[in-house]
């Protein structure tokens, strides 16, 4: 706790009086450790500390923020003062503050602030061995770690105190191949929101060895190929299709503001009646997990879209309000230094009943994407593109050659409407989401999914010979 | 805000404690005061202002890197800092070259600061976000919805101190501002941007960005998508640069040492068309990334890069350039204080040539002009390999057409720089990095 409840009370109260309907306050302090092995050394590591406070005053549809890294109560007095001074006048309140009990519990094993730093070092280290002797052909092999505690405390006007801790370590290996003509790459990722018995749960040499066996094997791959065709997406490929296609068009403060190709479509089909979509941030150990949001609500799994009909938002507390409904508990931020927005948590598509094998056997030609890398999307229009890291073609309803990199490009509304195989498999994917200049970690899933005709960014074959 | 004094007599203790303990230390501190206001539909929809400072600790001992940051000024927690990177310098790997470059004779005199920015009332600010707006109504009646509209400023002072004797402050101020909005007509919607950066307040043009916002917009309305093909297609300024960017990291010296670079062994070949010469300019007075240091206390410099196509050289920061028995260029970049510096660009672009962007349309008889990518994040800097969602307008007969939307375009970076054959007389910055319109000769557009 930085502050007493009393000092927390006199932060809202003097924001209140001089300004704005609805004030809030978001302490932070956040210890991370980074270290990073590159040329079998390493290379650099990080501690450090970050602190510091949001507040943010609400008049209507009006926001007033302010933030600063000096936490002092009277500095807080004032800057509440001068925020809320934008939003005036304002009208003194007896506040009552009352702390909502937690959705879920997470246990945490072994805490990544309690592992000695050595230990750190030496797992860097032997995934760096690991995935060097796999083959001469890598070259450099680059290696993340990073944990880091987070201790949030919120309190608004509306009388929610909360007090949380949120805990996560990941661990990203990059692997360079080159045969002295070409380069490529290929990337693995460990993450969630636990402790460091998540290297006990993901073998990360095991991991290293993944990637560098692909950068190797992607040496020797012929370029993806161009034009429409069919794509099956295996359900170890991660979600950043849901994701791009589909979840940034559910954010509410988007629909609200027309920018979403959802805008006014709840209720309706929207999709193939064989998906699916939900939002869970009460998923143990996932990347996107958290137990209250950053305005302190409560997390809660909503589900978006069930059998093809569009039935949910994502809302945080400002968009919530201005439909006087309740948030979904998507109020997210990436620090005190940002207005919290309605975010994603863990994202996926739910299984269905297919076996992803047979999907495979039915499908004649087309391309396998085996792991999705990053994605964008236009919410606008629902025009999307995400890369494809790992691909293979799909040669007689086997699994053909692996192609070099490509990106599908599609129109969400368009492309799950036709998705037409649901598989019976779930497999999660991490990463970090980037919108309004805010990222904050996610999870994204989905089963094995077949798309019958979708965009490849590829090359045309007479190119693929030159290269 | 504390005074300049204030804050080098702060970095000049940490880098003395962390001396006397037998490291050799440089302090890299940020302060800086922010305003953001946002405003939609005439209305001020958020006005944010904050005030943020910091510091990272570097230091060296026996070879070995140790670094730690903080944002806590307490004497206690510099105490703290210092014993922290003390500590992480105890399990890095040493290295010969992990040095800290000595003082300098004097630096540039650039200058970054807008006397006037500071006593603008917010209220003016606020005006100018949404003069941008009307402008983009005013335009075409179509543009409906307003996506994003703001303003932003902020007001900085660097501090760098290290054990060698660098003792170096520069204040700098920069402003933004910008639309995102959407232009409706019947069921379809498309989006469009303009933007701004500069030192100097007045210099942000409302009038251009909200007209330039509309006009992506509109122009976009009925695009289709196109069959699969091979043409020649045509970059304007704001593509050209997100080419740029995702080039940047190729021509760090760093990525060369490590293998990871496509120009490694190049020096002095032909990496590109001849009609392409590239530069990075840290002493352009006025520009986003000039200073007159770099992020270790380096003077900045202009480097030539590729001249004619030709490779110059790359860009080094004092420990690539130590391994090469070199001197820096001034490259030492810090993402901000909470990491130790890497390799970076400061003002970096392509000289102009002498053809107007419609002269170049004009010889097309069949290509598309792309307006925007999607995705250049996901693109291989490593390797090169780029496969990007792309919208545009297709050109025919030399004139702009009809607009293209929903493909993808797939290559090769090295092939698109040399395949590069015509450049524009419109060298436009974004941000710190800027291009002129460039046509490539012929690139796979995935489509239909």
């Amino acid at each position: 706790m930085f502050f007493s409840e009393d000092a927390l009370r006199e932060i809202l109260a003097a924001a209140l009086a001089a300004g704005g309907d609805f004030a809030e306050i978001f302490i932070e302090r956040r210890d991370i450790t980074n270290i990073s092995c590159e040329d079998n050394k390493i290379e650099g590591l990080i501690t450090g500390r970050d602190q510091g406070a949001g507040i943010r005053v609400l008049k209507g549809d009006k926001t007033a923020y302010g933030y600063t890294t000096h936490l002092h109560k009277e500095t807080l007095i004032s800057l509440a003062q001068e925020v809320a001074r934008v939003l005036a006048p304002g009208q003194a309140r007896e506040l009552v503050l009352t702390r909502p009990p937690s959705p879920v519990e997470f246990v945490i094993k072994e805490r990544p602030d309690q592992v000695e730093v050595k230990r750190k070092v030496d797992l860097v280290l032997q995934v760096n061995s690991a995935a060097r002797q796999v083959d001469p052909r890598v070259v450099q092999v680059v290696v993340g770690y990073g944990d880091g505690v987070q201790q949030v405390t919120i309190a608004n006007s509306e009388g929610v105190l909360v007090e949380d801790e949120r805990l996560r370590c990941r661990l990203v290996i990059q692997v360079i191949a080159s045969d002295g003509q070409i380069i490529q790459t290929a990337m693995e990722t460990i993450g969630g929101h636990k402790g460091w018995e998540i290297f006990q749960e993901v073998d990360p040499l095991e991991k290293a060895c993944q990637a560098a066996r692909r950068a190797v094997a992607l040496l020797t791959a012929p370029p993806a190929p161009a034009g429409k065709m069919p794509v099956i997406m295996s359900g170890e490929a991660g979600g950043t299709m849901i994701h791009e296609a589909c979840g940034h068009g559910l954010e509410a403060d988007l629909v609200q503001k027309q920018l979403s190709v959802y805008s006014g479509k709840k209720g309706q089909m929207v999709a193939s009646p064989l998906i699916t979509v939900i939002d869970d941030p009460t998923l143990p150990g996932k990347y996107g997990s958290y137990r209250f949001d950053d305005e302190g609500t409560p997390a809660q799994r909503t589900v978006l879209i069930e059998k093809g009909v569009l039935k949910e938002y994502l809302y945080d507390y400002l968009t919530a309000r201005k439909e006087g409904r309740a948030s979904t508990g998507n109020g997210r931020r990436e620090s005190y230094q940002y207005r919290p927005i309605p975010r994603m948590s863990n994202t996926f598509i739910a299984p269905g009943e297919d076996r992803p094998e047979d999907i495979l056997r039915d499908t004649p030609h087309g391309l396998l994407v085996k792991r999705m890398g990053g994605g964008q999307v236009n919410t606008v229009t629902g025009d999307f593109v995400f890369e494809v890291a790992e691909g293979y073609l799909i040669q007689g309803g086997q699994l053909g050659p692996l192609v070099r990199g490509a990106t599908l490009t599609g129109n969400g509304p368009e492309v799950l409407k036709i998705i037409d195989r649901v598989g019976n498999d779930l497999g999660f994917a991490l990463g970090v989401c980037g919108k309004d200049g805010q990222g904050v970690p996610v999870g994204d899933a989905q089963p094995t999914i077949r798309i019958p005709e979708i965009i490849v960014g590829g090359l045309l074959p007479e190119e693929g010979k030159k290269q | 805000m504390k005074s300049e004094k204030e804050y080098i007599d702060l970095a000049r203790g940490v880098v003395e404690r962390a001396h006397a303990k037998g490291a050799l230390a440089e302090a890299f501190l940020v302060a800086e005061e922010s305003l953001e206001v946002e405003i939609r539909d005439q209305e001020i929809e958020a006005l944010t202002q904050a005030q943020e400072r910091g510091l990272g600790l570097r230091l060296i001992r026996e070879g070995r890197l140790g670094f730690a940051f903080t944002d806590d000024f307490n004497p206690a927690s510099l105490e703290e800092l210092v014993e922290e990177a003390l500590e992480n310098s105890r399990l890095t790997t040493p290295d010969e070259y992990n040095v800290l470059p000595p003082p300098s004779q004097e630096y540039p005199d650039i200058p970054l600061w807008d006397q006037e920015i500071e006593a603008i009332p917010v209220k003016d600010k606020i005006e100018l976000a949404m003069e941008i707006e009307r402008q983009a109504r005013a335009y075409d009646p179509r543009v409906k919805i307003t996506e994003s509209c703001s303003y932003s400023e902020t007001r900085y002072l660097v501090v760098v101190n290290n054990s060698l004797g660098i003792e170096a402050l520069y204040r700098g101020t920069q402003c933004g501002a910008s639309i995102y909005l959407v232009a409706l007509e019947g069921e379809e919607a498309q989006t469009g941007f303009g933007f701004m950066y500069n030192r100097y307040y007045r210099n942000l043009d409302p009038v251009k960005i909200g007209r330039e916002g509309a006009q992506r917009a509109v122009r976009m309305l009925g695009a289709r998508r196109i069959s699969t093909r091979r043409a020649p297609v045509v970059l304007d300024p704001y593509v050209a640069v997100s080419f740029l960017e995702f080039l940047a990291p190729a021509l760090s010296a760093e990525a060369v040492q490590k293998g990871k670079s496509l120009f490694r062994g190049k020096v002095g070949h032909q990496v590109a068309s001849p009609a392409l010469t590239l530069w990075d300019d840290g002493l352009i007075p006025g520009g986003i990334g000039s200073s007159p240091f770099d992020g270790e206390g380096v003077p900045t410099q202009r480097t030539p890069l590729v001249l004619k196509g030709e490779l110059q050289g790359f860009l080094h920061n004092t420990y690539t350039a130590a391994k090469e028995g070199r001197s820096s260029t001034g490259n030492a970049s810090r993402a901000s204080f909470k990491s130790p510096p890497r390799i970076g660009t400061t003002n970096f672009y392509l000289e102009p040539g002498i053809l107007s962007p419609e002269d170049i349309i004009r010889e097309i008889n069949e290509g598309l002009y792309l307006t925007e990518v999607m995705g250049m994040h996901t693109a291989n800097p490593i390797s090169g390999d780029f496969s990007l969602g792309a919208s545009g307008i297709w050109i025919e007969k030399g004139e702009l057409a009809r607009p293209v939307r929903g493909v993808a375009i797939a290559g090769n970076i090295i092939e698109v720089l040399k395949n590069v054959d015509r450049v524009g007389n419109d060298l436009t910055f974004y941000g710190s990095t800027g291009s002129p319109t460039l046509r490539v000769a012929g690139l796979t557009i995935s489509g239909s």
